[in-house]
């Protein structure tokens, strides 16, 4: 089974999804895959069917994501917690993980056509070696696309990446990149796995259950939360329409929020460099005297704001050349130049 | 042309979609006045049957009080499982003070420890006071509790260096805002780093288990297992991020006018949820 599903809509289908393109659309959507031990156990099949039917209901679901104009796709494939489950279980998915990936790789020519771009987020170090391998395979030889996105949340949980966000950013410390003044909501979100992706506009999660489950949680703070009761393996085209005419009726009222929450963000950003000016220009006993007119004290902040920005992007820089060696490394290659 | 007829029956669609929701709404409202009224003819009819006879009147309120305050705390205990921290999330433009202080009191009634409140504009934070002082009445009115027997704990600062322990009898209130979300992911982030500045940690040591301990207030309060949001709005609007992992969320359409009945049913809802933990 492929990851894109070649394959046209029925007519009807292709009518609804012009009907609801008509309105505004989220362009980025998540999902919790949830339910396929529950499908598995209520069709009387093994375990581990259930879980190959759910990553077939995925390849389907791209397919109307991609008909729907969704360019990007977040998927819970595995939770760090996940490892909590039996032996027999762990293997049997990691194995499943493994053997999509190289399919994957067999699949180039299709994913370059629709110009699919993966990226896999999670603390991959927990897992085995020959897994990471091909996961730096699939990421490396996909790193130019750009038409779509999907990303992979595997061996994550959301705290541990915000975790990880604040150990890149006192890492920066150290090497004296930034200082701790310069920590802010944007820096901390720009140092997560999902740094590249905007945030979710729809969150979905199947089977009935109503939590997050340490998923993206600080991600889909103004996000609209969808909980639907059908099980992963059965999702059809018309729970994902459902789910999107909900985000729709709650647009408006989602897009005052984020433009609220952007304001207050940048209130807290002038705020803060008020007081790092302000805290610089007492300790300087020379600048004392020009940092009382307000003329001056704009000019300092301005500067102060120019240099906290460039110290943010080299300390960015320096951060993704990281996390692309990283990749590199696993994958055997050179660095591209 | 194609593309007007679509927008055309988009539009219509929403309309639908707009008119069942308020149709739902006002259908709520509806029984909710019919409620009201029956009330209204009941409390009419009863002084008519006592004859005027103040005194028996006021003794009949006072117990009903007691009963009412007894009926609670037995139906807190009737359920398999009663969450210990719940956040009251309101997704509304308009808040009412008296439908929150009625919720908070509820909660305290059946038994849940720790109840915050929280809108994405910082309102409740901002009038702390005002909802406090509205939570003490409707004690008084609902519970007939005298305040100074039962105190509820109120903090409205997170700064605030409190040495006091919390005993387990005692209600937590807590009033939110967008500010104790990311924002204070931040601050937790910049005292780590700050840290790490100053050589006293090392940014290899950073963990969940630390960033978690430094994202506690000063009291030990534990994550919310339950979530009601009130409104029509699909989102958490930047609720406690960090702190909703493993929460429940339980939608009501409104706080307004809520009734007792609703919100125990939801309390049902949430006892009969299994939680799994990534297993």
């Amino acid at each position: 089974m492929s990851w894109i599903r070649e394959g046209e809509l029925s007519l009807i289908e292709r009518l609804s999804a012009n009907i609801l393109k008509a309105g505004p659309m989220p362009k980025h959507v998540a999902f919790i895959m949830d339910g396929n031990r529950r499908y598995a156990r209520k069709r009387h099949v093994e375990r581990q069917e259930g879980h190959t039917q759910g990553f077939d209901k995925l390849a389907e679901t791209l397919r109307w994501c991609l008909n729907l104009d969704i360019r990007e796709v977040t998927v819970y494939a595995f939770s760090i917690e996940n490892f909590k489950r039996s032996k027999e279980e762990v293997d049997g998915l990691m194995e499943l993980a493994k053997q999509k990936f190289a399919r994957l790789l067999e699949e180039q020519e299709n994913l370059e056509k629709h110009g699919v771009c993966i990226r896999v987020l999670g603390d991959l170090a927990l897992l085995p070696l020959d897994l990471q391998q091909a996961i730096a395979k699939a990421v490396v030889s996909t790193r130019g696309h750009n038409k779509c996105f999907l990303n992979v949340c595997f061996a994550y949980t959301s705290r541990h990446e915000i975790t990880n966000a604040v150990r890149e950013m006192a890492w920066g410390v150290e090497q004296g990149l930034i200082r701790s003044s310069d920590v802010s909501e944007l820096l901390l979100s720009e140092c997560l796995y999902s740094s590249s992706s905007p945030d979710p506009d729809l969150l979905i999660r199947t089977s009935g259950e109503v939590r997050l489950s340490d998923f993206l949680l600080w991600q889909t703070s103004y996000s609209c939360l969808v909980f639907q009761s059908v099980l992963w393996p059965e999702y059809s085209f018309w729970n994902l329409c459902e789910a999107i005419l909900q985000y729709q009726l709650n647009y408006l009222s989602l897009q005052r929020a984020r433009d609220m929450h952007k304001e207050q963000q940048a209130l807290q950003q002038l705020e803060a460099d008020r007081r790092c000016v302000a805290e610089l220009l007492m300790h300087s006993g020379s600048a004392k005297g020009n940092g009382k007119d307000p003329q001056s004290r704009q000019e300092h902040l301005l500067t102060y704001a120019a240099d906290r920005e460039e110290r943010v992007r080299s300390f960015l820089e320096a951060l993704q050349l990281q996390r692309d060696s990283y990749f590199n490394d696993l994958n055997g290659q050179v660095p591209p130049v | 042309m194609m593309a007007l007829v679509y927008e055309f029956v988009w539009r219509i669609l929403h309309a639908l979609l707009h008119l069942q929701r308020v149709l739902i709404s006002w259908f709520r409202i509806r029984l909710w006045n019919w409620r009201l009224w029956k009330r209204a003819v009941a409390a009419l009819l009863v002084p008519l049957a006592l004859g005027f006879q103040n005194h028996k009147k006021l003794g009949t309120s006072a117990g009903k009080r007691g009963l009412r305050r007894v009926r609670w705390g037995a139906d807190g205990k009737s359920l398999e499982k009663l969450p210990l921290h719940v956040g009251l999330l309101i997704v509304e433009e308009e808040l009412h003070y008296t439908d929150i202080a009625n919720l908070v009191v509820w909660c305290m009634a059946v038994g849940i420890s720790y109840v915050s409140v929280y809108d994405n504009q910082g309102i409740f934070r901002r009038n702390n006071s005002r909802l406090m002082d509205e939570i003490l009445k409707q004690q008084q009115d609902l519970l007939g509790l005298d305040s100074t027997k039962h105190p509820v704990e109120f903090l409205n600062n997170r700064n605030e260096k409190q040495d006091h322990q919390v005993l387990s009898c005692q209600p937590v209130v807590k009033a939110l805002s967008p500010d104790d979300g990311r924002p204070s992911i931040v601050r937790a982030a910049q005292e780590l780093c700050k840290a790490v500045e100053q050589k006293e940690r090392r940014s290899k040591d950073i963990d969940v288990h630390m960033l978690d301990s430094l994202l506690r207030d000063s009291v030990h309060i534990p994550d919310p297992d339950l979530v009601l949001k009130f409104g029509p709005v699909e989102s958490t609007l930047g609720f406690l991020p960090w702190h909703i992992r493993l929460s429940e969320f339980i939608s009501l359409p409104s706080h307004t006018d809520v009734s007792y009945e609703d919100f125990f049913s939801a309390l049902q809802r949430y006892s009969s949820c299994e939680q799994r933990q990534g297993k």
